[in-house]
């Protein structure tokens, strides 16, 4: 896959989890277990769909202070390589059908590695806006200073 | 869309163009009138004007008028909005990243105990 990060629209978060890969994955991938973590506590999480495989729909819904379950992703499976590759995004959602709102495209992806599973989500967030414009703005003070700080999120 | 999103498309749409980006990047310098932004540009006024107006309501720079010339300035605080943004959605993925950790490090714990 060609893809290159661009700083100011794409993050990369990376942990080594010291378990077994299928722990990861069963964790992602499990609705039950998926839907403990995906919404910090106490807000709830409901998954409503979670269909593992290209055109799927992954829609959860969020629950506060005992509240209606209110929309929280929309979206459609991309890629679903089991036990190391999920890709989803919201520009789509179930049965590839166009979203309304297009905002972000995911890339999770789990690794072996010898203290247990190498994680990664990237994200790639919605935008118009070339790669170019760090050089053409490049001489500006605030950008500058911006421009260093994004890049720290290279890593 | 929320308000927030809405603002963030805005800024994004108006450095999706060259001649939007010149004006930034010239305007980084220092304040700068109409005529003297236009001058690099090979365009007529009222299209040039249109890459202003876009500016200006997305909110990168602000205008004023001093007698009868028109002057941009940048603002400033937009390239603050943009890092906060992308720190914020940063901020939700290592959260997120920490809660799937938890639940594997003590169902794994769990599993081990039984």
């Amino acid at each position: 896959m060609s893809r290159s990060f661009n700083p100011d629209l794409d993050l990369k978060v990376s942990r080594i989890i010291k378990a077994p890969r299928a722990a990861v994955w069963s964790a992602w991938t499990d609705p039950e277990s998926f839907a403990q973590w995906w919404i910090p506590a106490p807000t709830l999480c409901k998954v409503v769909a979670m269909e593992l495989r290209p055109g799927g729909a992954f829609v959860t819904q969020m629950s506060d202070n005992g509240g209606p379950f209110v929309p929280h992703l929309d979206a459609c499976f991309l890629a679903v390589d089991e036990g190391t590759r999920i890709v989803f995004t919201n520009c789509l959602t179930g049965g590839w059908r166009p979203a309304e709102q297009a905002f972000i495209t995911a890339i999770i992806t789990l690794k072996d590695h010898p203290q247990g599973t190498d994680y990664e989500a990237y994200a790639m967030h919605r935008n118009i806006a070339d790669r170019n414009k760090h050089e053409e703005l490049g001489f500006h003070d605030g950008w500058g200073t911006v421009t260093a700080q994004l890049a720290k999120l290279v890593e | 869309m929320d308000q927030y999103q809405e603002q963030m498309t805005g800024l994004f749409q108006a450095l999706a163009d060259p001649t939007r980006r010149a004006v930034l990047g010239r305007l980084g310098r220092g304040p700068a009138s109409i005529g003297e932004l236009a001058k690099p540009f090979a365009m007529a006024l009222p299209s040039f004007m249109k890459h202003i107006h876009l500016l200006e309501e997305s909110g990168w720079i602000h205008t004023r008028k001093e007698g009868r010339v028109r002057i941009c300035a940048l603002e400033k605080k937009q390239f603050a909005t943009v890092e906060t943004w992308l720190s914020d959605q940063r901020a939700l993925w290592e959260a997120r990243t920490d809660r799937l950790e938890r639940f594997v490090m003590t169902k794994q714990k769990k599993e081990k105990s039984k």
